[in-house]
């Protein structure tokens, strides 16, 4: 037995993050950790790396007790982790990044750096090797190791994350949610990873919303609901488990459930090829209240949209769906008036955006919820509505406007003197779209309303963005869960490096394999 | 202006006649190490003026009544800075950013205000005159010499583990942890090095002076914001950034003589064009280029942003 959870315990004031887990990880095995949003996987990683401290309960590895220990000693006794949103050293380099990761092993060489001992230089000239084959073993090329870690593509920060925490050599690496936010072909080179490195002998714990990559991957599964252990054992036991269905995807959802989403694997693939339909052009609405034409922009040398052209009309919910990186937040970022283009030509409603300054295009009605939600984490909930309101002059219509956007979102009644950065993911979506319909968009635009949640919390965020469509409001939706964005769009765009590759009707794109091959790259 | 042709025509004249001034740079040049080495380990500590006072109190005091020799004196005086160093550390390091910088203030404040002003051996208000030689050490080489070392020493100690986990606890404490880096301990390290170089300068300074004067300008506020001004104009990512920064401060009053009263006014706007066009300092990463600011007339991008 590598790692022993023994009745972890830690509560947050009344919530209840880790009630008495117990846990045992096989030595070489690698062991999957899953739960719904806010069901408390993080909260006990922290307490097993010495983040968060114990409140009751202890942990060994192997025969080292963890209970009470600093982090560093921890890390140092061989338990490496990756952070959910990447830590990574970002003004260094990727080879500094590694080195760095070496601390422990490394003997202290102050005396001989102010020596300036060429024996040293030796040392120090293997401990660079050795970090440009842990690049090499995450899949890095050697070309990456002399760029500064923050300037990486999003998949590489988390390889190189993944890098610095095998330069520990550690015992058992814990992984929190390596494959967030990334697309379904960058999820399979994760998986792969992963499983080379438990081929190499290393124990891994790997926590993730992707059942799928957990189910493939997890010999081993134990789940957690709101803090307690409700399931242990291999991934078919687990995803049968009525107990863990019924965590996972909530009850009362349009769909009839017998297992879990990803645990059969494939029906989707079969799905799409009964209805081998090819797209019909998508028909561009005559009359456009936003028309975007030939928009390109660029990040210096980087071009990240070329000659975008895209209309959308009145009471529409049309859907930008494409991998990361693609360019779909950049072009709701240009439509908004955060970024300026290169050239094209984007209007709305009369309203040049290319030109317009970013707080008029919000008064003429465009309003956008911006990816990772951006709420203010220590203000109240309330406090976030009113701050959004706070340039308003008719305060008695903003009281009912704040009410009727509570009344459409009882959670956030029910929170709202809760500081924000205490609710979960969904409901801090839910909070940021909240914050938007304040503003009386017309269209409102939906950058990855979906990102990081767990299925049941995706579910009442699209039901909530299908109500607001209800009431009137066009809709711009940016999102990489493509099959339940075109579920609910009117159109679609596929987009893929920074062009319209694709367009049609939502459910002809959604039973179109050649968005499945644009969207999973391959 | 006119003095400074004089660094061209005649080397060893201008050496001669602005000892005041080099030794004034030099001195400078060490704290703005000191202050570089905090900032190198992610700590915004405004210390230094604190154990400058150290420095140069215990120096002087030593050489007053006990007629030690000025090298045990600066040694002895450096080292107990260090030991504060220590002790103001053990609570205060437990502090981030500015919060830490407004506790440091207070440590500085509450020994000025508090102690110097308050002892009668301290001279209170009128300060301390130096009744040894001004400089015992021999004049100013010993000061170019001191900051020729120091600077040797601090770039290499950022080279190596040490260094190693001084920039890893800059740019984030958690993901250090997480690499089993002590973050408390090398704090703690980089805190008391910098106390022992702030009060070597200290003790250098008031030897180089015939008055030790507990001013404001001097062991205070106005001292500390002087000194985070070095690292912010020169650049705190290398060693001879702030050092830079020190050299161009000290200098300013001099170049600008004709300006007068006026010359903080001359030195506010200058600060301000670096700080809007150059926000990484003049010694940083991209050679000597300009930084074109977002409102800038042209300027396209307004804001980054991924995906």
């Amino acid at each position: 037995m590598l790692l022993r959870l023994d009745d972890v315990t830690r509560h947050f004031g009344g919530v209840h993050a880790v009630d008495g887990v117990s846990l045992e990880v096989e030595d070489g095995s690698i062991q999957g950790l899953i739960g719904p949003n806010g069901a408390g996987k993080t909260t006990l990683v922290n307490v097993i790396t010495g983040y968060t401290r114990f409140q009751a309960g202890r942990a060994w590895l192997q025969a080292d007790e963890l209970t009470g220990l600093p982090a560093y000693r921890i890390a140092a006794l061989g338990i490496a982790r990756t952070f959910q949103n990447i830590r990574l050293f970002k003004d260094l380099t990727a080879v500094e990044n590694v080195l760095i990761g070496m601390h422990t092993r490394r003997r202290d060489d102050t005396l001989a750096q102010l020596a300036t001992l060429p024996i040293f230089r030796g040392a120090q000239r293997s401990r660079v090797k050795d970090a440009y084959a842990l690049l090499e073993t995450v899949g890095l090329p050697t070309a990456v190791g002399t760029r500064h870690a923050a300037t990486l593509p999003y998949g590489d920060q988390r390889r190189l994350e993944i890098a610095r925490a095998l330069a520990l050599k550690p015992r058992l690496l814990i992984l929190d949610e390596p494959a967030a936010g990334m697309n379904p072909s960058e999820k399979q080179g994760v998986r792969e990873l992963i499983e080379r490195l438990n081929a190499d002998g290393l124990t891994v714990l790997l926590i993730d919303h992707d059942m799928r990559l957990v189910m493939g991957v997890c010999k081993h599964i134990a789940v957690l609901n709101f803090g307690k252990k409700i399931a242990d054992g291999t991934p078919e036991e687990v995803s049968t488990d009525a107990t863990v269905i019924k965590a996972y995807l909530g009850t009362g959802g349009e769909r009839e459930v017998s297992s879990a989403p990803g645990a059969g694997g494939v029906n989707e693939e079969t799905e799409v090829e009964q209805a081998a339909v090819t797209s019909k052009a998508a028909r561009e609405p005559e009359k456009a209240i936003l028309d975007v034409d030939d928009l390109t922009v660029s990040y210096g040398a980087v071009v990240a949209v070329r000659g975008v052209s895209f209309r959308v009309a009145k009471g529409e919910v049309v859907a930008l769906i494409g991998a990361n990186g693609a360019g779909k937040s950049t072009i709701l970022n240009t439509l908004s008036g955060i970024i300026r283009p290169e050239s094209g030509r984007a209007s709305f409603d009369g309203l040049d955006l290319t030109n317009a300054k970013a707080s008029s295009i919000v008064k003429h009605g465009l309003v956008q919820v911006p990816e990772g939600r951006e709420i203010l984490a220590r203000q109240t909930v309330l406090e976030n509505l009113e701050l959004a309101t706070w340039a308003r002059r008719d305060g008695a219509a903003t009281r009912t406007r704040i009410d009727a956007v509570l009344k459409r979102f009882p959670i956030l009644g029910e929170r709202r003197d809760l500081s924000a950065g205490s609710l979960s993911g969904g409901e801090q979506q839910m909070l940021a779209i909240a914050r938007g319909l304040l503003a009386r968009p017309r269209l409102l635009l939906l950058d990855e309303p979906s990102l990081g949640l767990a299925p049941q919390m995706v579910d009442e965020v699209f039901r909530a963005i299908e109500e607001i469509h209800k009431d009137g409001t066009t809709i711009l939706l940016v999102e990489q869960n493509a099959l339940r964005a075109l579920a609910i769009a009117d159109r679609a765009y596929v987009i893929e490096t920074g062009r319209i590759l694709l367009s049609g009707s939502g459910d002809d794109l959604l039973h179109n394999p050649a968005v499945r091959r644009a969207y999973l790259g391959g | 202006m006119d003095q400074f042709i004089s660094l061209l025509t005649d080397p060893v004249a201008f050496w001669n006649s602005h000892t005041l001034l080099i030794g004034q740079i030099g001195i400078n040049g060490i704290i703005a190490t000191s202050m570089f080495l905090v900032l190198y380990s992610g700590q915004l500590s405004l210390a230094a003026p604190g154990f400058m006072a150290i420095g140069a109190y215990v120096s002087v005091l030593m050489g007053n009544y006990w007629h030690t020799p000025g090298v045990l004196n600066t040694v002895t005086a450096a080292l107990l800075a260090g030991v504060v160093g220590l002790l103001v550390g053990l609570p205060v390091l437990r502090l981030r950013g500015v919060f830490l910088a407004i506790a440091t203030i207070g440590f500085v404040e509450a020994l000025r205000l508090g102690v110097i002003l308050n002892v009668p051996i301290t001279g209170e208000g009128l300060g301390l005159s130096n009744t040894l030689s001004a400089d015992p050490l021999g004049g100013i080489n010993v000061i170019i010499v001191s900051l020729i070392v120091i600077v040797i020493v601090v770039w290499r100690l950022t080279k190596g583990r040490l260094g190693n986990a001084w920039a890893a606890i800059r740019q984030d404490e958690l993901a250090a942890l997480s690499q089993g880096i002590n973050v408390a301990r090398y704090k703690m390290i980089a805190f008391v090095i910098s106390a022992l170089m702030a009060g070597y300068a200290g003790a250098l300074e008031a030897h180089l002076f015939f008055n030790v004067d507990p001013s404001d300008a001097q062991y205070g506020v106005t001292r500390a914001v002087q000194i985070l001004t070095f690292a912010v104009l020169g650049g705190s990512g290398f060693v001879l950034g702030p050092i830079v920064g020190a050299l161009i401060i000290t200098l300013l009053p001099y170049i600008f003589g004709a300006a007068g009263d006026y010359i903080n006014v001359l030195a506010g706007i200058f600060l301000i064009v670096v700080i809007v066009f150059r926000p990484q300092g003049i010694v940083g990463r991209g050679g000597l280029a300009l930084v074109r600011p977002a409102w800038w007339p042209g300027s396209r991008v307004r804001a980054a942003s991924t995906g």
